[in-house]
């Protein structure tokens, strides 16, 4: 795997401002933050573990209808301290999710942001890239 | 002991002491959760702000007490370069944590030995690295990283508990001889002792190849770490560590970390091998 300057850069700058506490690992090493995605989901199965949590379901969104996503949030502790409970998402719950796209090109996001589609409730997910909309990079 | 088997008058006191104590419970406000808890003696300011620069709580021996939830201070969380008190949902890194010698001209002087492997495990962003594997952080690591230190600080043992891992250190406040041939271990044996109201930590047995740093800096068995240890107020740790590792490093090399208190909070288990996921992904992707 071969990363360029700008985003090593980029994940330095992270680092020294606002790596949050769910940064098990390096973003960048798995994640592209060039490469946002927006799904609707309907949620088949919660993980509620550490150090991650994990969302699966099936999902609609811009590439059409795909099977079998797996969203990488932050871990329980995290989560509980933004105001989620174990239970808050549960089988056949519709949300939207608003995250990067993995490297690798599989159907693996890391979620920054959760809507639930019934309340319209929105909550941050602990992503390892920050709670913030990430920048564009800047042209190599 | 049953209440039953108590005398007449010792058995009504008992319980009218466990009436008011269900009483108490019963009525503790929803908020009093253990995400939230509140912290207790926490000096505040007139709006209700958390005094950070109020006085440093003291021991019964009249030196300074670490005691209390510490996460790294850093850039981001500052207003005017001033910390913020921290509740736990924001918690970030240090701005050593990439690097520990962010700070030093020139960067930590490594040996030659040293020199290709640190360049390859940055150039790779750290996929090697133990704390990704689940493995221990020493605590110099530990000070970085974005996970909650409790400190418990008595006048003879301050022991740290690690949120991540559920991990610990304990350090000797009694002065008392570091082993001669200590057995390496990821945390090492540390003896303190008080210089006016310094602690001075010294910390010998440390484990080869023990990460310092997301670039994969380290230190080895023949490190030997010195840390000046200072609570100036209630809201602030100041750490001046000093690392003298002959193996790893050409000369000794000092630098100073910053910590700033978390109230309201508790820490949570963070016990990473429950489902840890991204060594495979990676594997796979190789």
């Amino acid at each position: 795997m071969k990363l360029s300057l700008c985003s090593l850069v980029t994940m330095g700058a992270a680092l020294f401002t606002a790596l949050p506490a769910s940064a098990h690992h390096s973003f960048p090493a798995q994640y592209d933050i060039d490469k946002p995605i927006t799904l609707t989901v309907k949620v088949t199965k919660v993980e509620w573990t550490n150090p991650h949590i994990f969302i699966y379901g099936d999902a609609s969104g811009e590439q059409g209808k795909l099977q079998d996503w797996a969203f990488e949030m932050g871990g329980p502790n995290a989560l509980l301290r933004k105001g989620w409970k174990r239970d808050s998402l549960k089988a056949d719950d519709i949300v939207i999710i608003e995250g990067s796209l993995a490297r690798d090109g599989s159907r693996l996001v890391n979620a920054r942001t959760v809507t639930m589609q019934a309340t319209g409730r929105k909550m941050f997910a602990g992503s390892s890239g920050g709670d913030e909309v990430p920048a564009a990079k800047p042209k190599p | 002991m049953s209440v039953a088997l108590l005398p007449r008058h010792t058995a009504v006191v008992a319980k009218s002491s466990v009436l008011a104590l269900l009483t108490l419970l019963l009525a503790a406000p929803a908020a009093a959760q253990w995400v939230g808890y509140p912290t207790a003696n926490v000096p505040r300011n007139a709006d209700g702000s958390v005094n950070m620069k109020a006085p440093a709580p003291r021991l019964p021996n009249g030196k300074p007490d670490l005691s209390g939830i510490w996460v790294p201070s850093t850039p981001g969380r500052q207003v005017n370069g001033e910390d913020l008190v921290s509740d736990g949902d924001d918690i970030t890194t240090s701005p050593q944590m990439a690097n520990l010698g962010v700070g030093i001209e020139g960067g930590l002087p490594y040996q030659e030995w040293l020199k290709p492997i640190v360049k390859e495990r940055t150039d790779n962003l750290a996929i090697d690295d133990p704390h990704i594997r689940c493995l221990p952080d020493n605590f110099l690591r530990a000070y970085g990283l974005p996970h909650m230190l409790k400190y418990v600080h008595t006048v003879d043992l301050w022991v740290t508990l690690n949120e991540m891992n559920a991990g610990y250190r304990q350090v000797f406040t009694d002065a008392r001889a570091l082993p001669e041939e200590p057995n390496p271990s990821w945390q090492g044996y540390s003896s303190a002792k008080w210089m006016g109201d310094t602690l001075v930590v010294d910390t010998i047995g440390l484990r080869d190849d023990n990460w310092i740093d997301w670039n994969g800096s380290v230190l080895t068995e023949a490190a030997k770490v010195h840390e000046e240890i200072t609570r100036p107020d209630y809201g602030h740790i100041i750490n001046k560590v000093t690392v003298d590792d002959p193996k790893a490093y050409t000369k000794p090399w000092t630098v100073t970390i910053k910590q700033r208190i978390v109230v309201d909070a508790e820490l949570i288990d963070e016990i990473c091998l429950e489902n840890e996921q991204f060594v495979r992904l990676m594997k796979q992707e190789k």
